[in-house]
């Protein structure tokens, strides 16, 4: 069974927790005290995650430690319908590049609210302006993409990966001060991506109601 | 350019309100949960929950009522009224919990309201052609001022009249356009730009060259408004609620009153001798119903009648009633069936709820005789819309005597009809329908007195606890026994009475100066109920339930009496 190594409200574990519940799958916790009690960065954590991160995923022998590395693995491995991780060429590139994005999120609104809630030591304010650089660049492209018919980071008929990997930083923005009141297209997508089937939640992440 | 609550501003986009969207806005620091029904009303709403003041943006739009995150609470579509509280099931929530609203004018592609008066937005008659073509939206981190004064060095040739917030101009393209600067905050705004009769072919390059324009003029006002001293944040004005809500009912002699004036919209047959009316206010709106609620329809020869809504959730913009042409009618409902036409005025009260409706059962069933369907079928759209699982029995004569049949159509396979029995084999029916409680369920009986009765009988014999047996009677057919004299103690009042044989309680109260509210004055609807204290309460009436009245906590004053020479009342 696919065991990950998880801690609630992280939104990097979130990101697997996500996508192993729009795959359908089964999975066990193995709980990390990531705060207060610093696990991720014991010795014997360091032999899993050398880097000291949570998500871990294992899988059949089989380990890995950066969710967005993750994410291409569970969907390449256990998506049959293929559109969570496209293979075709520039579609597949133009995933990659919002997995680059949402490494950027992670590193402005993940980090702001990391520096709220765990105290992390980061400059909170520099990431907040950093976080909202972003948002408008999020929220222009998919206001556009609105226009054009496309409901997604990417030009699909469904999501991606892409999805999964910018949703939790962006949907907890507000537990690090980043209001989301000046991005309204960036607020119908997350209501598009919670309508997906098989999405879950998690603290300080609502359910949307049920679309058409 | 001075920023007073009376202007009107935009505040979205129309297509910022898509299907089942609560979109999060502001003006002048006033925040706002704004979002559209499926009828297509567009609610603009103070932004926090009146229970624990949490933001309705977050919140869920069921389209026909926004429900807040945070415990449940729901509230109805154009009225803002909290129709349902999910800690309290039993209970209908009171009239005062309304959210605070806000008027509101679609045009030219926007969402315009305001904090002041409702005199509508300013009027942009080159606007007027329809064509028009709404930008993007810019947000900006600086005053509405700045944003004014960068869109005026492109030119404006509209003028300066108005409140100063807009600017209109020829683009270098030769289009017309209008801007709108939306004073978010002291500090913030948004510019919002409609083009009129841009005919260019590719409308995405139009929208992008605008884009990068107005980012380049957001990056400048930014830039300015960075080196300039921060002004103050505007502070929110949270009202309280509205004096019309919070005031507590005067004391009348009045007795049943009459507040409010509607116009019959609409009379059609609903079924075989039912007739349904359709009333809309005469000015402003009608305030919140609850499914189960009923409202006192005053006729114009003086009689008063009460009548169930039969309104879907957030079917706001008018009261549906029905009413069963009644043979031996003392002038109640021939007058309706009679006299009474489209376009005629009619004086109602506010609707109540003696009925209220649980939404916590695992199943619900409803068993309705003939026109007993109406509160029964605004209780199954309710729970039928939120998906709950319900089961709907209406008995009838036949086909042509199923009254809203159009409605009760609409439940699809959790409507069943039973046609044509006469007693014995509506009995045999109940006991197939109620032989055996699922596990959670709550039924909901409305109808002729026989039937109710033989359905409670049949319930509680299969073992249905009271509390899970909910009945509204039609009429009080028990006779009535006004022979006894005794005495009420008013805690509250502080007066002692003497109620005579032949006189009522509710009667002694009004003749005392004392009034409370009463509707159909039989014992049936629950309206002038009071709280007993102390004393033995001899029950006459058919809206409490057997183990209501073993309690003997609560009085219908219109019938009941005392047992003991004196009973004290919470009044």
């Amino acid at each position: 069974m696919i065991a990950l190594h998880d801690y609630e409200l992280s939104a990097e574990c979130y990101k697997v927790r996500l996508m192993l519940g729009l795959l359908g799958l089964k999975w066990r916790v193995v709980p990390v005290d990531y705060y207060p009690g610093a696990e991720h960065k014991t010795p014997a954590f360091r032999t899993l995650s050398p880097l000291g991160r949570i998500p871990v995923l294992e899988d059949d022998g089989f380990t890995l430690h950066e969710p967005h590395a993750i994410l291409i693995y569970l969907a390449g491995r256990y998506d049959t319908s293929d559109h969570w991780s496209p293979r075709e060429p520039r579609l597949a590139a133009e995933v990659a590049q919002w997995l680059s994005f949402a490494v950027d999120l992670d590193a402005s609104a993940g980090a702001a609210r990391r520096a709220d809630g765990f105290f992390e030591a980061v400059d909170a304010d520099a990431a907040r302006a950093e976080a909202h650089r972003l948002f408008r660049i999020l929220d222009e492209h998919l206001w556009f993409g609105e226009r054009q018919g496309r409901g997604w980071l990417c030009p699909a008929e469904r999501p991606t990966i892409a999805e999964i990997a910018c949703f939790p930083a962006v949907a907890l923005s507000e537990e690090g001060g980043v209001s989301r009141q000046d991005y309204p297209a960036i607020r119908r997508w997350m209501d598009r991506v919670k309508r997906v089937p098989g999405f879950s939640v998690m603290s300080g992440v609502f359910p949307a109601a049920p679309g058409r | 350019m001075s920023l007073t609550n009376d202007i009107w501003s935009p505040i979205a986009a129309s297509g910022d309100l898509p299907f089942r969207h609560v979109f999060h806005g502001q003006l002048l620091g006033q925040e706002f949960a704004a979002w559209r029904a499926d009828d297509g009303h567009v609610n603009v709403w103070e932004n926090r929950c009146l229970h624990r003041g949490v933001r309705l943006s977050i919140g869920l739009n069921d389209g026909r009522e926004l429900v807040c995150q945070y415990h449940g609470w729901r509230y109805a579509n154009r009225t803002a009224g909290c129709t349902y509280i999910p800690a309290h099931p039993a209970d209908a929530p009171a009239r005062t919990i309304t959210n605070r609203t806000y008027p509101v004018v679609e045009r030219y592609g926007l969402i315009w309201t305001t904090l002041g008066e409702e005199r509508g937005p300013p009027a942009r008659p080159e606007l007027d052609s329809g064509d028009l073509l709404t930008l993007r939206e810019m947000a900006a981190n600086a005053p509405a001022a700045m944003a004014v004064a960068a869109l005026r060095r492109h030119g404006d040739d509209g003028g300066q009249e108005g409140d100063g917030l807009s600017v209109t101009l020829t683009t270098p393209e030769g289009t017309r356009a209008a801007f709108f600067v939306q004073p978010v905050d002291s500090g913030r705004c948004v510019i919002r730009g409609v083009l009129a009769g841009d005919r260019s072919p590719d409308s995405i390059a139009t929208l992008r060259l605008h884009n990068e324009r107005l980012k380049a003029l957001r990056d400048v006002i930014e830039a300015e408004a960075l080196a300039a001293p921060a002004p103050e944040p505007l502070a929110p004005v949270y009202a309280p609620v509205s004096a019309e809500l919070a005031e507590m009912p005067g004391l009348l002699k009045a007795g049943r009153r009459a507040s409010l004036s509607v116009a019959v919209s609409r009379k059609w047959a609903a079924g075989a001798d039912v007739a349904g009316f359709e009333l809309a206010a005469v000015s402003g709106g009608l305030p919140t119903f609850q499914p189960g609620g009923h409202i006192d329809v005053h006729l114009p020869n003086g009689l008063i009648r009460p009548y169930s809504l039969v309104n879907a959730p957030g079917e706001t913009g008018s009261y549906v009633i029905g009413v069963k042409r009644d043979p031996a009618s003392r002038g109640g409902s021939q007058t309706l069936h009679e006299t009474v036409r489209e376009g005629d005025l009619l004086a109602i009260s506010e609707p109540r709820n003696n009925f209220p409706l649980r939404r916590d059962a695992n199943l619900t069933i409803f068993i309705a005789g003939g026109v007993g369907v109406t509160p029964l079928i605004a209780m199954a759209q309710a729970l039928d819309h939120s998906g709950s699982a319900i089961a709907f029995h209406c008995f009838a004569r036949d086909e042509a005597h199923i009254a809203f049949a159009d409605r009760l159509g609409a439940l699809k396979s959790r409507f069943t009809p039973h046609l044509g029995l006469d007693p014995v084999e509506t009995e045999a029916r109940l006991r197939t329908l109620l032989g055996q409680r699922p596990v959670g369920a709550h039924v909901y009986l409305c109808g002729p007195t026989p039937m109710l009765e033989t359905a409670r009988r049949v319930a509680a014999e299969a073992g249905w606890p009271e509390a899970a047996v909910h009945f509204e009677y039609f009429k009080n057919e028990r006779a009535v026994d006004a022979g006894s004299s005794f005495e009420i103690a008013l805690a509250r009042s502080a007066l002692t009475l003497t109620v005579p044989a032949g006189r009522t309680i509710l009667e002694v109260l009004r003749d005392n100066g004392v009034d409370l509210p009463s509707s159909c004055e039989q014992g049936a609807c629950g309206t002038c109920e009071a709280t007993v204290l102390e004393g033995e309460p001899d029950h006459q009436d058919v809206y409490l339930s057997d183990a209501e009245k073993r309690e003997g906590r609560r009085i219908m004053t219109c019938v009941s009496r005392a047992r003991s020479a004196r009973i004290t009342l919470d009044v």
